[in-house]
Formats: structure tokens, C-alpha cells, sequence
């Protein structure tokens, strides 16, 4: 039963109270949207976004034609750009804000969700996204929308900056908008067309999924009323801008997706985005995906059903479609243990083995924009890039798969068994002791006896942390 | 080494380098090894750097800051830049050669988009969820002895189940014995998967805390691709061709690239057994080519036309294949790029054909879903 702890969180911590009532400690926590956690800095999404915007402006603008004919002057000078728009620091610190609430918040449960759904409507390795963009746009347009309607949270990540500039809304242009026929674009011999990336993904990831059966030409409907979502594009902020909706892209006309009719205009991708939620495909879709991450690979039709009432009766409220997925998780907990990725892995490490992880608020704001950050605040970035598994760095928008087959490879195992290995450096004096692991085995696990037993054919604490978080109990849960 | 049934995967900053595909069983009795490689050149590999045309005075002109003052002789109508020595001195062998003028049907001109397209093969982004190569090993039966990339494994060898990976992680492993322990609770808890990963770490010759150099690793490729039950198909990936600034001539920024290119190359032709090498093809991938024009960065923009750079045993003769396209305004694409007129996926299934003995039309059915490609394998390569 206490895997339910790791299932649906990240376990207990050595100085917590183990829950009495473990369903309850879980459902307790994702009604409300406390403040992060996080002691240190946090920075703004508009903040970070004129980093980015300095960055690639000082490259394109200036640098390359400074040192057009110097490539080592011009990664000199890069590199010191880099350095200028705080580039290698903040996906550390915006990691260490995500792990300290997994790890130190009062509410684990709404964490694991928070990264669920970061990963849901993902944002993949591309151009500057992950240094500068991910990491914000995970903190202030998915997490304030986990006590909102799956709706809402659908339309604001469409909206979003960070999503237009991933799905290249920006440069979906209706072939009979105003802009088609401008003179220019006849110039430039690049007939206005439609990118239909950000229309595909909104059916296929985000909401119907393509069990929907929707055709080609749903997808090129969808991507007419997507038109005019973009970016403000300036001479000074070039694709920095704020999202807005551009009449002038925007594809005159009626536009039909899935049978139904839509206006032409800027309200139709609200429109649009209601009907589809609302289609029986999506609430299926959600079901299956919150059920994959969480319960098992392979998930049942009885599983889905509660998740997929809840979703109906509440119009989509996701604190109800999380209680609904949780009841699940709990009454399956014995006979479903899902092997965990090897983020939540390692923050389930952190967490039972009392690191010191992630850096502390202290390390993090004594980072100064323009020097290169030290090997400490950049360690959360690259420990995760060196486990295989970067929440801002998925190679696809369909973010990281949950399924358990892609996590168990040689390589990806090495990991497991060094970074265990290696966590003992990051453990607390107070900790090298049997008791400490007695305490934490008692709190973590039904049978201690029989883990203390396995642990105890090792003497030196390093090993003994080797073997706990390398258990098959420890890895699934 | 045992025979494993698995791939690997190295990396480093610039160069990765995935395995896939060990022979099935028994195949090692019936006739000889084939490998194929495949080189991506990530950002949009420039064809006219790599092997510009000879004598033409518009390229000249548009190209005055980053045309190359020293270049190695191909043939009548191409050079080739001074970096690809390797690539020259198996062309004097007969066994190097490239196909000009191609690209993946794909005129875009975004990375993310043109890198997941040249990888799945399709025509629209993000749509396949699997890759060309990965199809193309599915139906040549190295299903199930394939390899499962997980730091992150590129889309192009994805479609075969089970697929694996080596990536030196930089730390050491925990002693024997304590694997032993582990070893026997994946045992006791029937984690059949988990237990058999674990036998593969620790019984396989590859090192956790090697040097990522290209050529380092491309030599482990060498090694594990001449052993007859090894893997048959090894993916890198080299990147930084995307110079939009200082992409100089003879020694600029695109000249580094290209070397990472022919070290990996030299690395692979000096490690392989010559029977290895003599039956191995290597490939290059990249997603488009560049700007004709020089930018006012010395660099070039993102453009459509590019080379494939072929080496190896199973290239039929040395020589610039190509149908040219000219260089004139009103023959450029869009009136800045060099045309593309061979669709590279017919170099890609022609290659396929070749190394995995399979029938043309079937990889052209049952990878590229009837797409409209000629068979080159006549042309390009041994059969």
C-alpha cells in the first residue's frame, strides 16, 4: 500500500508522518493552487522571454555580421551572449522550482499533475525554447490552469507564446487572407500558405487524439481558424512579441471541422476548442493518458470510466478528473505498479534519500546575469539531460512517452545504477547510519523486513543506496 | 562479445552514434554481412561547400566571401572541398561518391520540421511516429534484434521494437557484486526485461567513462560492425552545419563540420575489418541545403538543395551523380536555392534495397507508402 505514496507523488520524505489515511492526503491537495514553493527568485515568463529576445537579436542583428569573417571571434562573442541573456542558468533554476515542489511542498499529488500535463502539452527541444521559455511557460500557463477546466487549459497553452513559436502558428497564413495578396509576398515568389502543424497537434495530442477519425481536411479547416495566431513580430522584438491575433492572416470565410460549422474571425478557436473538448474522443484520450502515466501501461476500460464520468459531469474540471484518476490509482494500487521515469525516479531519490537537491534557493540566486554559472547551479540541467530525460528537451511535441518499454534499455539502466550510486554524494552526514535506512524503508515499504534484508548484504552506506533505489519495488510503484 | 541482440548509442556534444539491427540468427551462415550507416548532418548541410561546381562564374559571384581557394579535383564539372580528404582518397579507390542536386521532398527551410521529415521519411512534420530506416529493418526481419534508443533515440531508427543503446554516461559502475545483488531481486520479482538489460550491462565490452570524440567512437562503431554477429546498422549524427555567419571557405565554420564528417569516415575505413568495410555503405542525411546567395554575414540561410555523400565497399564506382539543375536565377528554387531533381529517398530505398537484400518496390510500398521513387541501386551501388 505505502508504494501508493511514490505512485501518485514522490513517496515519503525520512521526517514525514506517514499519511493514516492515504487517499485522503492525496485528494486533499489539488483543490487549491498554492504559491510555489521555491524560497529563491522566480522569474516571469515576459522576463525570461527578453532574454530570449536579447539573445537572438544580438546574435542575428550584430554578431554575425561583426565577425562575419572570424568564426572564432564569433563564438567567442557568442558565447559571451550566452553568458549576457543568463542562458545556461535558467532551465537549472526553473528544474530546481519544479523538483523543490515534488520534493519540499506541501502538496507532491498537485506536482506529479503539474508534470503530467507540462508533459501533455509539451513543448519540444526547439530554437531557444527550452533555455529560456519551457520551464515559464510550464510555471504560469499550465500550472495556475490545474484547478481550472481542461478547457481553459487547452485554450491558454494554445495561446500561449511558447506554444505558437513551437508549432510555427506564427507562419500559418490563409491563402485568401488580406496578406496572401500583398505585393510583397508575390515578390518574394512564397504564395501565403497554412502550417498546419498546430492544428494537427491540437487534435492528435491535445485534445481528440486521432481515434476521433477526423481526415486531412479537418486538419486544414482547423489550421484556416487558427490563422492570425501569432507572434508580434517587430524589427525590435522580432518573434518576441506577444501573442495576438492577426486579422490580416486570418483565412476569410466558413470553416467546418468534424461536421460543424464555424465563423470566420477571432472568437471561432474558442468555439472550436469547446467542441472538441467536448467530444467523447477527448475525454477517452485524457483518461487513457492520465491513467498511462500514473497506473499502468496498458489501461482497462474499467479504469477510464470513472475518469471519464468525472470529466462529463464536471464539464471537464480538472480537480475532479485528478480525484477520479487518483480513486483509481488507490483501488488499483496492489495490482497495478507502474515502472516510473527516470525524472520522478530521481526525484523520488532526492526525496526518500534526503539529498541535498535540489541546489539550494541560496546556490541559485547567487547567480550573477553575465558570468557563466558554476557547476552547481547549472547540475539540475545536465543531471537531467544525462539521465535521458529533460522535461524541456523532448525531441517531439508529443513529449516523453509514459510507456514503460522506452525506460528499460541498457543505457537508460547504466543511469539508474550510477546516479543511485552517485546520490550518496549528495547525502547528509546525519544520514551515513542503518538507521536512517531502517527509518526510510519502514515509511516507504509494506514488507521492510524483507528490504532491510536485502539491503543488509551491503555494509557501506553508498551500496546500500545503490540497492534501495535499484529494487524492483522502488522502480515501480 | 557475446551476441547481445542489441544496439548501441554514443554521444557527445556535436557526434551521437546509434547501432541497430544484429543479424538473426543463423543469418551469419548464409552469405556476408551487410552494414549500412547513415551520417546525419544536422542544421542543412551546404552541397555547394561540400562539392561545388567548377566554372561557373554566377556561383562565383554571389559566393565571393566564402568561395573556396584551394579545393581537391572530383571530376570534370565538381570539386570538392579540401576538408573531405578521406572522402577523396576513397574516391581514387572507387569508393566514395555522392549524389548533387537532391534533397528530401521537403522546401520548408525550418530544422524542426525538415530534421523530423528526413528522419520519418513522410511529407508531413510530426506526423510518422516512426523512421525510414526503422521501417526499412522492420520488414528486412531484424525485428526483435533491433534497438531501442532511449537517450533520446532519433525517430529515424524508430518502427523496430526492442531497440537498445550505448552511451558512455561518464561514471563508473557499481561493483560486481553489488549488481550481482540487484540481479537476483529482478529475478526473484520475474522482472524479465529488467534482468535481462542488466545481464547485457554487464557482460558487454563497452566502456561507461570512454572519450566521446567522433573518431573515438566511430572506431567502437568499426569494431562492433565487423563482428559478424553484430549490429548492421549504426546512425551518428553530426551537428552545427547550420552557418548563417562565418561559414568562411576553405577553413570556415561549415569547413569544421565537414571534417567531423570525414574523421567519422576515416575513423570507420581504418577500424573495419576490409570485408566489414568492403559490405558496408555510408550515408549522409541532412534536412536542406543552403542559400546559393552569401548573406551579409558571410554565412548562408536555409535553402532546399543539398548532396548525399556516399562511402564505403558497396558504392559502385566514383562519381558525381546528379540531373542539374543549373545555378541561373529562373533555374534556382524560389529563385535563391539549388533545385533538388532526385527525390534522396530514392537514394535512401535504393540503399536499403542493397543492404537488407530486399526488393525495391517493396520498401518503396511498405516504408515511403508508394511514393513515386526511382530505384538507383543499379546506378549507385554494387547489387
Amino acid at each position: 500500500m505505502k508504494n501508493f505514496f511514490r505512485k501518485v507523488a514522490f513517496g515519503i520524505g525520512p521526517n514525514e508522518e506517514v499519511p493514516s489515511d492515504p487517499l485522503n492526503w492525496a485528494l486533499s491537495q489539488i483543490n487549491e493552487i498554492p504559491d510555489l514553493s521555491w524560497q529563491g527568485k522566480i522569474f516571469s515568463e515576459k522576463e525570461l522571454r527578453k532574454h530570449y529576445r536579447n539573445y537572438v537579436y544580438n546574435d542575428r542583428k550584430v554578431l554575425r555580421k561583426k565577425y562575419k569573417d572570424d568564426k572564432t571571434l564569433y563564438k567567442t562573442y557568442k558565447d559571451l551572449l550566452r553568458h549576457e541573456t543568463g542562458q545556461k542558468f535558467w532551465e537549472s533554476l526553473e528544474i530546481s522550482i519544479r523538483h523543490n515542489e515534488g520534493i519540499n511542498s506541501q502538496n507532491p499529488v498537485l506536482a506529479k499533475l503539474w508534470m503530467f500535463w507540462g508533459n501533455f502539452f509539451a513543448i519540444s527541444e526547439k530554437d531557444m525554447l527550452a533555455y529560456y521559455s519551457t520551464g515559464p511557460y510550464q510555471r504560469e500557463i499550465i500550472r495556475p490552469n490545474l484547478n481550472q477546466t481542461f478547457e481553459k487549459m487547452v485554450y491558454d497553452a494554445t495561446t500561449s507564446w511558447a506554444m505558437i513559436h513551437h508549432l510555427d502558428n506564427s507562419e500559418s497564413a490563409g491563402p485568401k487572407s488580406v496578406t496572401a495578396s500583398q505585393e510583397w509576398r508575390r515578390r518574394k515568389k512564397r504564395p501565403a500558405t497554412i502550417n498546419e502543424n498546430h492544428a494537427r497537434e491540437l487534435l492528435e495530442l491535445h485534445t481528440v487524439s486521432p481515434k476521433a477519425g477526423y481526415t486531412q481536411e479537418d486538419v486544414i479547416q482547423l489550421a484556416y481558424i487558427m490563422t492570425g495566431w501569432q507572434q508580434r513580430w517587430s524589427k525590435q522584438k522580432l518573434e518576441t512579441g506577444n501573442v495576438w491575433f492577426n486579422s490580416e492572416y486570418h483565412q476569410p470565410g466558413k470553416k467546418n471541422v468534424l461536421g460543424k460549422e464555424y465563423k470566420s474571425g477571432k472568437k471561432s478557436l474558442a468555439v472550436v476548442i469547446k467542441d472538441l473538448v467536448n467530444h467523447p474522443n477527448c475525454r477517452d484520450f485524457v483518461a487513457d493518458r492520465l491513467c498511462k502515466f500514473l497506473i499502468t501501461d496498458e489501461p482497462t476500460k474499467q479504469m477510464k470510466q470513472p475518469i471519464i464520468d468525472a470529466f462529463k459531469k464536471s464539464d471537464g474540471f480538472l480537480p475532479e478528473i485528478h480525484k477520479a484518476v487518483i480513486k483509481v490509482a488507490f483501488e488499483n494500487n496492489n495490482k497495478f505498479k507502474k515502472f516510473q521515469t527516470p525524472e520522478n525516479w530521481f526525484i523520488q531519490v532526492a526525496k526518500i534519500g534526503d539529498l541535498q537537491w535540489p541546489p539550494s534557493p541560496k546556490v541559485m540566486d547567487s547567480y550573477e546575469l553575465g558570468t557563466k554559472p558554476s557547476r552547481k547551479q547549472r547540475s539540475p540541467e545536465r543531471l537531467l539531460r544525462n539521465l535521458g530525460h529533460h522535461p524541456y528537451r523532448a525531441k517531439q511535441p508529443n513529449g516523453w512517452p509514459d510507456h514503460s518499454d522506452e525506460w528499460i534499455s541498457p543505457e537508460l539502466l547504466i543511469r539508474r545504477l550510477v546516479y543511485a550510486k552517485l546520490s550518496h554524494s549528495f547525502s547528509k552526514i546525519e544520514n551515513n547510519n542503518n538507521e536512517y535506512y531502517e527509518n526510510i524503508v519502514q515509511k516507504n515499504f509494506d514488507n521492510p523486513g524483507k528490504i532491510m534484508k536485502y539491503l543488509n548484504q551491503k555494509n557501506r552506506t553508498i551500496e546500500k543506496q545503490t540497492l534501495l533505489f535499484n529494487h524492483p519495488e522502488f522502480l515501480k510503484s | 562479445m557475446k551476441i547481445t541482440r542489441r544496439d548501441f548509442l554514443k554521444t557527445t556534444a556535436l557526434t551521437s552514434l546509434y547501432f541497430a539491427g544484429f543479424a538473426a540468427p543463423g543469418y551469419t551462415n548464409s552469405g556476408t554481412k551487410k552494414n549500412l550507416v547513415v551520417i546525419m548532418l544536422r542544421g542543412g548541410m551546404d552541397g555547394l561547400c561540400a562539392i561545388p561546381i567548377k566554372g561557373d562564374k554566377n556561383f562565383e559571384k554571389l559566393r565571393n566571401k566564402i568561395n573556396l581557394d584551394r579545393t581537391l579535383s572530383l571530376s570534370s564539372d565538381f570539386d570538392l572541398h579540401p576538408a573531405l580528404k578521406t572522402f577523396k582518397s576513397l574516391w581514387d579507390q572507387n569508393q566514395s561518391a555522392a549524389v548533387h542536386a537532391t534533397n528530401i521532398p521537403y522546401t520548408g527551410r525550418s530544422h524542426f520540421d525538415g530534421q523530423n521529415l528526413m528522419e520519418s521519411g513522410g511529407k508531413i512534420p510530426y506526423q510518422e511516429k516512426t523512421g525510414w530506416l526503422g521501417r526499412g529493418m522492420k520488414i528486412a526481419g531484424l525485428t526483435g534484434n533491433g534497438l531501442a534508443l532511449a537517450l533520446p533515440m532519433p525517430l529515424l531508427i524508430r518502427g523496430v521494437p526492442m531497440n537498445n543503446n550505448y552511451f558512455p554516461v561518464g561514471h563508473k559502475l557499481p561493483y560486481p557484486s553489488t549488481l550481482k545483488i540487484i540481479q537476483e531481486a529482478y529475478k526473484q520479482y520475474d522482472e524479465k526485461l529488467l534482468s535481462e538489460n542488466l545481464e547485457i550491462i554487464q557482460t558487454r565490452e563497452l566502456s561507461n567513462t570512454t572519450s566521446d570524440e567522433s573518431w573515438v567512437l566511430a572506431s567502437n562503431a568499426a569494431n562492433e560492425l565487423s563482428k559478424t554477429d553484430g549490429p548492421r546498422v549504426a546512425v551518428f549524427e553530426v551537428d552545427g552545419f547550420d552557418t548563417h555567419a562565418a561559414q568562411g571557405g576553405t577553413n570556415g565554420a561549415h569547413a569544421d563540420c565537414l571534417s567531423d564528417y570525414d574523421n567519422i569516415v576515416r575513423s570507420l575505413k581504418s577500424s573495419m575489418t576490409k570485408e566489414a568495410f568492403d559490405n558496408t555503405l555510408i550515408l549522409t542525411l541532412t534536412e536542406f541545403g543552403r542559400t546559393i546567395k552569401q548573406n551579409s554575414g558571410n554565412g548562408t540561410e536555409h535553402g532546399y538543395g543539398s548532396a548525399v555523400l556516399m562511402a564505403g565497399g558497396l558504392v559502385k564506382k566514383a562519381q558525381v551523380h546528379a540531373d542539374w539543375p543549373g545555378l541561373k536565377r529562373k533555374e534556382l528554387f524560389e529563385g535563391r536555392d539549388l533545385n533538388s531533381t532526385i527525390d534522396a529517398r530514392s537514394i535512401y530505398a535504393s540503399a536499403m534495397s542493397t543492404v537488407f537484400d530486399l526488393d525495391f518496390k517493396r520498401i518503396q510500398k511498405d516504408v515511403f507508402w508508394g511514393e513515386n521513387l526511382q530505384n538507383l541501386s543499379d546506378k549507385l551501388f554494387k547489387v
